[in-house]
């Protein structure tokens, strides 16, 4: 390149250089790296990156190595000093790094498989009932039905407070133009809880049990070879005083070994769980220390919201809701017989569910018969779930417009609209969630008063 | 700092300075400090964009993971290909082209998986399906008539007699009988399917000799390979892909599709009716291995 040097005194640099670049195509070397030529296209003045030499480095052993260090500035010709790693004196959790996995005193080589509340378990139900060992039977046990039905259980004015609880959650609870699933779900379960608790005139052991939120539970136990943790935070807990009595009697929990397990060839059980080799072993916590006054898990109520980062389907929530009352009965059950296993509990340990995505609940009774889970012949516990019962069909926000008439059917509930037929029209359903609902929080104490204190 | 930069950038445009004399710009290029070395204006964006970082991970996951668009530009900008650009955001599903990849502690056995799942994959034309064996999920090309809950199989042993495989299942080729249709085919024993992978295609495995196989592929091209590479029975799923309409310019579009130049061109000999016969047959067998270099 510019073999004209005279020349280019005429010209401005860039039109020079363009122009020999044009004439030249790719012959000789462009144009001064990191000069710019804004006069032609880029593709013409773009060149592949400097591939840079690397030297070698011949390390002498017992000769030093003459280095710019303590002149502090770049000098040519001598070696670039290398210094050893700056490690930080102080204490900074800015930059906080942990030790490499295999350095940490709890470090196992077995794994552990975790299950967690992100945990989405690929077989679902299934899955979460042969990591339990338990056996499912599908709907309510009867006499919680038969609660439901009771007059005495049932609210006065039941079934407008349970719309307005409805329509609070969906409607009157924002001031966008409609609430966001999240809320919904919240309010309304909040709603409906605030509804059950209005009965403690009736039911006095609802004084006795109370809410917490944001527990963080821990149970392990061992299935066949492998370790296996429930951990972690799970929805809204009602403790109480009180234990909840067992479902059903000793003959048909003697009658659950009978029962064979499903297994999912050619998937493993463990598949989805989170496998970690740092942990604890024997870790068992219920999530409070030991003198709570209300220590017994009564219901676990479960929100199914989508959040950052995980979202569990339907048949993947039921299995969480299985996994975590499980969890909640073992870790109490742990507490209170030791950790060795026990083939038959004296009293089984029992803990409900409710779970809800602010339209559909599920509902769910867990009983612990046996805390040997390790083979899969022998005593099972039981799971009875009421899968996918609606509550209301569905709330629309705005009113239902069909030829130019917009369909209210009652003027008090204009702002329902469209709601409001369907809702009539499962009216009978509704009010058996409900009561369910309900149901689930006064019962026991008054069918078996040998538990009240 | 900014100003600084801007200043020496515009002395460097002035008509002043003196030209650099050839054997100065090679004193410069040589890396001695004595030339000062200014970046000048940066008119461009980063082209680390358009390296492929995304792609690079150490683990093996189901997990789509965000692609970064290169428009068709290599690493140092420049139009690689053309006719790229634009389109939906897509996503990409990592495929899993090694069929016979063992779980840990379960080497050579044969084994089942489970299919979970059979979608739509933005980033080829043929369907995937996720499937699933023991403690792991991966993803895999589907073939026509796979569906939710089937069982497929895969196996490296080559038996005495061939095998009457199902759609779906993975074998050597030297197990299959000679006729059947497969796809995602093997060249190199162990380096996962390159071959027929788009939707709707298949070849016929032709013939087996002697510790080979040959494999006549869509293109009516023969390969040789050998008996030992891995191949998919059946046919790639979506077989429907090249009937789709696409019905207007904008969805070729939405596809990431940018029209052709438009500038005339005179019609050359590559116009027109032409028959060339078959190209030989290509044999993957007698590659040189790296070792006897």
């Amino acid at each position: 390149m510019l073999p004209k040097k005279p020349m280019s005194f005429l010209f401005s640099r860039n039109v020079f250089l363009s122009i020999s670049k044009r004439v030249g195509a790719n012959a000789g070397p462009g144009p001064r790296h990191g000069q710019r030529n804004f006069g032609i296209s880029r593709c013409l003045t773009a060149k592949p990156p400097l591939t840079r030499r690397v030297r070698e480095k011949v390390e002498i052993p017992g000769l030093e190595q003459v280095t710019y260090a303590d002149r502090l500035h770049f000098v040519p010709g001598l070696a670039k000093p290398v210094f050893p790693r700056w490690e930080r004196d102080y204490k900074d959790p800015r930059f906080f790094k942990s030790p490499p996995a295999h350095e940490l005193p709890l470090f196992k080589e077995k794994p552990c498989y975790v299950f967690n509340q992100r945990t989405s378990v690929l077989e679902g139900v299934r899955q979460a009932l042969w990591l339990t060992k338990s056996k499912k039977i599908s709907g309510l046990p009867p006499h919680l039905l038969s609660l439901a039905q009771m007059p005495e259980n049932q609210l006065p004015d039941q079934d407008r407070r349970v719309q307005d609880a409805i329509k609070h959650a969906r409607f009157w609870d924002t001031t966008e133009p409609r609430t966001s699933k999240e809320k919904y779900s919240h309010t309304l379960l909040l709603n409906l809880l605030h509804l059950c608790a209005a009965q403690r005139s009736s039911h006095p052991a609802i004084g006795r049990r109370i809410l917490a939120e944001k527990y963080s539970l821990a149970a392990t136990w061992r299935r066949g070879e492998d370790l296996f943790q429930v951990r972690g935070q799970n929805g809204l807990l009602q403790c109480a005083m009180d234990p909840l009595p067992g479902v059903c009697g000793k003959d048909e929990v003697v009658g659950t070994s009978d029962h064979i397990l499903e297994t999912f060839y050619p998937v493993s059980p463990t598949i989805d769980l989170q496998q970690v080799n740092v942990y604890q072993e024997d870790v068992n916590c219920t999530g409070f220390i030991g003198d709570y006054a209300y220590p017994h898990a009564h219901t676990l109520y479960l929100l199914e919201i989508e959040e950052s980062g995980f979202k569990l389907l339907p048949e993947q929530f039921r299995a969480k809701m299985v996994m975590f009352s499980f969890g909640n009965a073992l870790a109490r059950a742990h507490k209170l017989f030791g950790t060795q296993p026990r083939s038959l509990l004296e009293h089984p340990i029992t803990v409900q569910a409710v779970g809800t995505n602010g339209r559909i609940f599920q509902f769910l009774v867990f009983q612990l018969n046996t805390t040997d889970l390790s083979g899969d012949d022998g005593i099972k516990n039981q799971v009875w779930l009421d899968e996918d019962a609606e509550l209301y069909d569905f709330a629309k926000v705005r009113p239902l417009i069909k030829k130019k008439q917009v369909k209210v059917r009652n003027p008090s509930m204009s702002q329902l609209s469209a709601p409001s037929d369907s809702l009539w029209r499962t009216w009978s359903d509704v009010s058996e969630c409900v009561t369910l609902i309900t149901a689930f929080h006064p019962i026991h104490l008054e069918i078996f008063p040998c538990n009240r204190n | 700092m900014a100003l600084s930069c801007l200043t020496r950038a515009l002395r460097s445009l002035t008509l002043s300075q003196p030209v650099l004399l050839s054997s100065q710009v090679k004193l410069g290029t040589l890396g001695t400090n004595t030339v000062s070395q200014c970046r000048g204006f940066l008119t461009t964006a980063s082209l680390e964009q358009n390296r492929t970082f995304w792609k690079q991970r150490e683990k093996y996951s189901i997990k789509p993971m965000g692609m970064k668009k290169t428009g068709g530009r290599d690493h140092t900008g420049k139009i690689r290909t053309h006719g790229i650009g634009g389109g939906h955001k897509q996503r990409y599903r990592w495929i899993d082209f090694q069929r016979l990849r063992y779980e840990a502690d379960k080497e050579g056995q044969p084994f089942e998986e489970k299919v979970v799942e059979v979608r739509y994959d933005p980033c080829r034309s043929a369907d995937i399906a996720l499937v699933a064996s023991g403690n792991r999920k991966r993803w895999i090309i589907a073939t026509e008539n796979m569906q939710v809950g089937d069982l497929i199989k895969t196996s490296n042993v080559i038996g005495r007699m061939a095998v009457s495989a199902s759609e779906g299942d993975a074998y050597p080729l030297g197990a299959l009988p000679v006729g059947t249709l497969v796809n995602n085919l093997e060249i190199q024993p162990g380096r996962g399917s390159e071959y027929i992978r788009a939707a709707g295609t298949s070849g016929v495995l032709l013939r087996k000799v002697n510790g080979t196989a040959i494999v006549q592929l869509p293109s009516k091209q023969q390969v040789q390979v050998l008996e030992t590479c891995m191949v998919t029975v059946g046919r790639v799923s979506n077989i429907d892909h090249n009937k789709r309409i696409i019905g207007k310019a904008g969805r070729n579009r939405w596809l990431g599709i940018r029209p052709s130049s438009g500038l005339w061109q005179r019609k050359g000999g590559w116009a027109g009716r032409k028959i060339k016969p078959l190209p030989p047959m290509k044999s993957y067998v007698n590659l040189p291995s790296i070792s006897a270099n």
